[in-house]
């Protein structure tokens, strides 16, 4: 190969997705939950996001950070402070945030109308 | 038996999440040079890829009618990660050779599963010493699928010969749930045989022995 035919590869354009001004939603338990998680402490932000990934493609991805490199939008939701990144913010909207408690396959779920299908674990969908 | 040109895409990969990005949507597991198959949500194949690790950068070579599909399936799941994707397809041919041989210093070559596959530039002419026929009886002999005949968008890559890249310890990509059942079940529907001629429904003929996708038995 030719590394210098590589360096001058003309680039492809990717389109990429619309940013989506969302909205979300926490369920009571959830928020219990992330009560729990933050300990008063609301200086930190619950970060939303999506890794692609997994069986189906992609992967949530939940963080309680102090701040982000991504390009993000901040809402407030229930009094928590809300960090989704521009780049998923098209497989988000309208996301509720659930926990499901019990002992095999507990905790933070997402429940998406975005998502054509998930796979069986449940952290990865379409 | 000789040396043939390709009909191959030439993809290059640069940004930090290179590896990791490719690792998560394929079967194999992606740490350098490998083969790997891009699959559906259904495990169905998009397209099998030679990854070459030029250090800086991956270069994918794959079956150019698939290039699409593979840059689509890419695009959607480039969420904010380092990825920047080029299109070499231009400037260089990709060859295959059934033996080792020797080739100028831009001509980048890896030993696979199929044979040599030589990228190269195109000021760099490689002799082409082998036809479609020799190819295909090239294939029969050492049960090769290839893009457009068995490695196609109806079968799983364990139903056309390519379960040798779909990674047994490797963990989420995209179809993995689906392979991993039919291999725990051991029911793959499909495989990929030799058989004596005449074959019926033949993918790949050879002179006296062809490829076929048949059902398999459990």
């Amino acid at each position: 190969m030719d590394c210098n035919t590589c360096d001058t590869a003309p680039a492809i354009v990717l389109n990429k997705p619309e940013v989506v001004n969302v909205t979300l939603t926490i369920t009571t338990k959830a928020k219990e939950m992330l009560d729990s998680a933050f300990d008063g402490d609301m200086s930190h932000a619950l970060l939303v996001g999506v890794l692609s990934g997994g069986c189906s493609g992609y992967m949530y991805d939940l963080q309680i950070v102090e701040s982000t490199d991504q390009d993000c939008q901040e809402l407030s939701v229930d009094g928590f402070r809300v960090l989704v990144p521009n780049a998923s913010s098209h497989l988000l909207d309208g996301i509720e945030i659930d926990y499901v408690d019990r002992l095999m396959g507990g905790g933070f779920k997402i429940n998406n109308p975005n998502a054509a299908s998930s796979c069986g674990c449940g952290e990865s969908f379409s | 038996m000789g040396v043939i040109k390709l009909n191959s895409y030439v993809l290059i990969i640069r940004g930090s999440d290179r590896l990791k990005f490719i690792d998560g949507l394929s079967t194999n597991k992606v740490e350098g040079d490998c083969c790997t198959v891009f699959t559906t949500t259904s495990a169905k194949v998009i397209d099998m890829v030679d990854v070459i690790d030029m250090g800086e950068f991956l270069a994918l070579v794959g079956h150019s009618p698939f290039k699409n599909d593979v840059l689509e399936h890419m695009h959607k799941r480039i969420l904010g990660q380092d990825i920047h994707i080029g299109d070499a397809s231009q400037n260089n041919s990709v060859y295959l050779s059934t033996s080792d041989i020797d080739v100028a210093d831009s001509v980048t070559k890896r030993n696979t599963w199929r044979g040599w596959i030589l990228v190269a530039p195109n000021s760099e002419i490689i002799d082409e010493t082998m036809d479609l026929q020799d190819f295909n009886e090239y294939r029969v002999m050492n049960m090769i699928p290839h893009q457009g005949l068995e490695i196609t968008s109806n079968n799983h890559p364990l139903a056309c010969g390519l379960d040798h890249l779909v990674h047994e310890a490797k963990g989420c990509y995209i179809g993995q749930e689906i392979l991993a059942r039919m291999r725990s079940r051991g029911r793959q529907g499909k495989e990929l045989v030799r058989l004596e001629n005449p074959v019926e429904n033949a993918t790949t003929l050879g002179k006296t022995h062809s490829l076929a996708i048949v059902r398999t038995s459990n």
